[in-house]
C-alpha cells in the first residue's frame, strides 16, 4: 500500500504527472471560472487536433520524416470533401427526403479520407521512395526538405487549378444544435468530434492488435530488427504514410464545415499537429492524443483570458520552454530506441 | 549441403570488404567463423541475411539460390539472424518481442507453441515475459535476441558475436543455451572474436582475415593449428 502510494507521488512528481495534473487543475479552474463551454470547447477542438496529430507523430516515429507537408493533406482532404459535397448538397436542397441528407457528408468525409490516403502513396512513389533509393545518409535534412518542396508545390497546385478563393461549405447537418450543460453546440461539430474519437480509438485498436499495426510499432522502434524477423519495410512504409495521410485528410473532410479550403490552409493544422507531437513526445499514439487535448486547452484558454490573437503565442511559449527543458517530450520514452540516438 | 556460399565479394558502398568468400555448412553442423576485428565476419552474416546485398557471388540455401534477396524474404526462407546489435524491439515487452520473432507464423496455434518452446529453453524469459526489453540487462537481452531468432522456426540460426559485451559468467551462459539449441536439431553458423571458446564447442571452423578465407577445418585441428596458435591465442 505505501509501495503504491509512493509510486503515485512519484507519478505526480513526474513532467508527465505535473502536466497532466496542472492540465485538469486548468481546465476545472477555468470551467468553473468562466463556464463549461470551456470544457466543451476545449473537448471538441481537442478531438480535431488529435487526428492531425497521430498522423504526425506515426510519420515522425516509423519513418524518421519531419512531414512539413501534412497541412497540405489535410487540404486535400477539404477539397475533395468540398466538391463531393457541393453537388449531393445540391441535391438534397431539391429532394430534402433523400437518404442523403443524413449520409451525404458522411460520404465526403469518407472520401476525403480515401483521397488523403492515395495521395499519401503517390507522395511515397514520386518523392520517399527514390529518396530511399538514392542515399540513407542525412535522411531526416534530406526528408524534411523533400516535405517541404512538397508543401509548397502542393499549395500552388492548388492555387493554380482550383483557384485561391474559399471554397467552403455552410453545413454539414442542418437542424437543431445540441446542448450540453448550457453550451450550444452545432450538430456538426458533435458528429465530427464523435467522428475523430472514433477514427482515433480506431488507428489505436489497429496499431495495438492487429499484425500490420504490430509491425508498424516494430519499424518504428528497429527498422533492422523488423526486417531480420520477416517484415517487408516497403509495404509498411507505404502503409504508414498513406496511413498518416489518410488521417490529416479525414480531419480535414470532416472540419470542412469551419476551415474553407484554400491553398494555404494546411499552415494552422500543421503547426497546431507539431505543437502537440513535440509537447507529448514522438511516435507516441496515446500521448498524442493526451497532448492534443492539452493544446487544445491552451488554446482555449488563452483566447479565454488573454485575448483571441494570442492562441498562437501562448501555446508557442511553451514548445519554446519544453525544447530548452525537456526536449524528449512529455510522454517520451524512457527507453531508448535506434532512432533516438 | 544447407548453406553453400561462392566466391562471395560484399561491402559497404564502395568500400569492398568480402573478397571471394566461399564457405558451406552442413544440415545438424555447428560451425563458427572466426578472425581479427574488422576480418569481415559480421558483414558476411550480414550478407546471408540480406541485410547488405552482395557485389558478386552466389548464395545457395537448401538447394535454392537466395543471392540478393531482401531480409524478409530470407528469413521466409529459414534463416534467423541473431545480429550482434540484437536489434530487439526496445518498448515492446519481452513477449511481445518474442511473437515479433514468429511474425512469419500466421497460425496463432503454432506461435503459442513456439513461444512455450521458447519459454522452455529459456525459463528467464518466461519469469520476465511483461518486462519491456529496453529494461533489460545485456545478457537477457542476448537471451532474447536469440529466443526471437527461434520463434520462426529457423533451419539455420546465424548468431553474431554473443560474447560481445557480456561478462565472461554470461558468456557461459550464452553459449550454453546455444548448445541447448543445437540440440534441437538447429543448424548454428557462429562468428565469435573469442577464438578459444569458440573452437572448443563447435564442430567446424573458418579463418577470416582481411575479407578473405584464410583457414578451415575441423574445429580441434584448427585449435591446434600452430598458426591459428600463433595469431589469435598468442602462444
Amino acid at each position: 500500500m505505501s509501495d503504491n502510494l509512493k509510486d503515485k507521488i512519484a507519478w505526480m512528481k513526474s513532467a508527465k504527472g505535473i502536466t497532466i495534473l496542472g492540465s485538469i487543475f486548468l481546465a476545472l479552474f477555468a470551467t468553473i471560472n468562466s463556464g463549461p463551454y470551456v470544457l466543451v470547447n476545449t473537448i471538441i477542438t481537442g478531438g480535431m487536433l488529435a487526428l492531425v496529430s497521430t498522423g504526425l507523430t506515426l510519420m515522425l516515429g516509423v519513418l524518421n520524416i519531419a512531414m512539413f507537408a501534412h497541412g497540405e493533406f489535410f487540404m486535400i482532404g477539404s477539397l475533395s470533401a468540398y466538391y463531393v459535397f457541393t453537388p449531393i448538397s445540391n441535391y438534397t436542397a431539391m429532394h430534402p427526403d433523400s437518404f442523403l441528407v443524413t449520409w451525404g457528408p458522411m460520404v465526403a468525409i469518407f472520401t476525403s479520407m480515401v483521397v488523403g490516403a492515395i495521395a499519401g502513396i503517390i507522395a511515397e512513389f514520386l518523392v520517399f521512395r527514390p529518396l530511399r533509393k538514392r542515399a540513407a545518409e542525412n535522411w531526416v535534412m534530406n526528408s524534411f526538405l523533400l516535405t517541404v518542396g512538397l508543401s509548397v508545390l502542393l499549395v500552388n497546385l492548388h492555387q493554380l487549378i482550383f483557384g485561391a478563393d474559399f471554397k467552403g461549405i455552410v453545413r454539414y447537418w442542418g437542424g437543431m444544435p445540441f446542448s450540453f450543460a448550457d453550451v450550444f453546440i452545432s450538430r456538426d461539430r458533435v458528429i465530427s468530434f464523435c467522428l475523430s474519437a472514433f477514427i482515433v480509438f480506431l488507428f489505436w485498436a489497429f496499431m495495438t492488435y492487429t499484425r500490420t499495426g504490430r509491425a508498424i510499432r516494430a519499424v518504428s522502434q528497429d527498422a533492422t530488427g523488423a526486417q531480420i524477423v520477416g517484415i517487408n519495410i516497403e509495404t509498411i512504409v507505404l502503409m504508414t504514410i498513406s496511413l498518416s495521410c489518410a488521417l490529416a485528410g479525414v480531419a480535414g473532410g470532416s472540419l470542412l464545415f469551419m476551415y474553407p479550403s484554400y491553398p494555404t490552409m494546411g499552415l494552422e493544422p500543421l503547426y497546431m499537429a507539431w505543437f502537440v507531437v513535440i509537447l507529448s513526445g514522438l511516435g507516441n499514439i496515446l500521448g498524442a492524443v493526451a497532448g492534443a487535448f492539452m493544446v487544445a486547452l491552451l488554446k482555449v484558454v488563452t483566447v479565454e483570458y488573454v485575448g483571441a490573437g494570442w492562441d498562437f503565442v501562448v501555446p508557442s511559449i511553451l514548445i519554446m520552454l519544453i525544447l530548452i527543458f525537456k526536449p524528449s517530450g512529455i510522454f517520451g520514452s524512457e527507453v531508448r530506441g535506434v532512432l533516438d540516438t | 549441403m544447407l548453406l553453400e556460399i561462392k566466391e562471395l565479394d560484399a561491402g559497404y558502398g564502395y568500400l569492398q570488404i568480402l573478397r571471394k568468400v566461399s564457405l558451406n555448412v552442413d544440415k545438424g553442423e555447428y560451425v563458427c567463423i572466426v578472425g581479427p576485428n574488422g576480418a569481415g565476419k559480421s558483414t558476411t552474416m550480414k550478407t546471408i541475411a540480406g541485410l547488405i546485398s552482395p557485389m558478386a557471388g552466389s548464395i545457395t540455401f537448401n538447394g535454392e539460390e537466395i543471392t540478393g534477396l531482401p531480409a524478409y524474404q530470407i528469413t521466409q526462407k529459414g534463416i534467423a539472424f541473431v545480429s550482434e546489435e540484437m536489434n530487439l524491439f526496445v518498448n515492446m515487452s519481452v513477449q511481445e518481442n518474442l511473437l515479433m520473432g514468429a511474425y512469419i507464423i500466421r497460425d496463432k496455434n503454432v506461435q503459442k507453441e513456439r513461444l512455450e518452446f521458447v519459454f522452455d529453453l529459456f525459463p528467464r524469459l518466461a519469469e520476465r515475459k511483461t518486462q519491456l526489453a529496453g529494461t533489460m540487462s545485456g545478457g537477457e537481452r542476448k537471451m532474447l535476441a536469440i529466443g526471437r531468432g527461434m520463434m520462426s522456426d529457423p533451419t539455420l540460426m546465424l548468431v553474431d558475436e554473443p560474447s560481445f559485451g557480456l561478462a565472461p559468467q554470461l558468456t557461459a551462459s550464452v553459449f550454453e543455451s546455444l548448445e541447448v539449441l543445437r540440440k534441437t536439431g538447429v543448424t548454428i553458423m557462429l562468428v565469435e572474436q573469442n577464438v578459444t571458446t569458440t573452437l572448443s564447442i563447435t564442430d567446424r571452423g573458418y579463418v577470416l582475415e582481411n575479407g578473405k578465407v584464410g583457414l578451415e577445418g575441423k574445429s580441434s585441428d584448427l585449435l591446434n593449428d600452430a598458426y591459428v596458435k600463433k595469431v589469435f591465442l598468442g602462444v
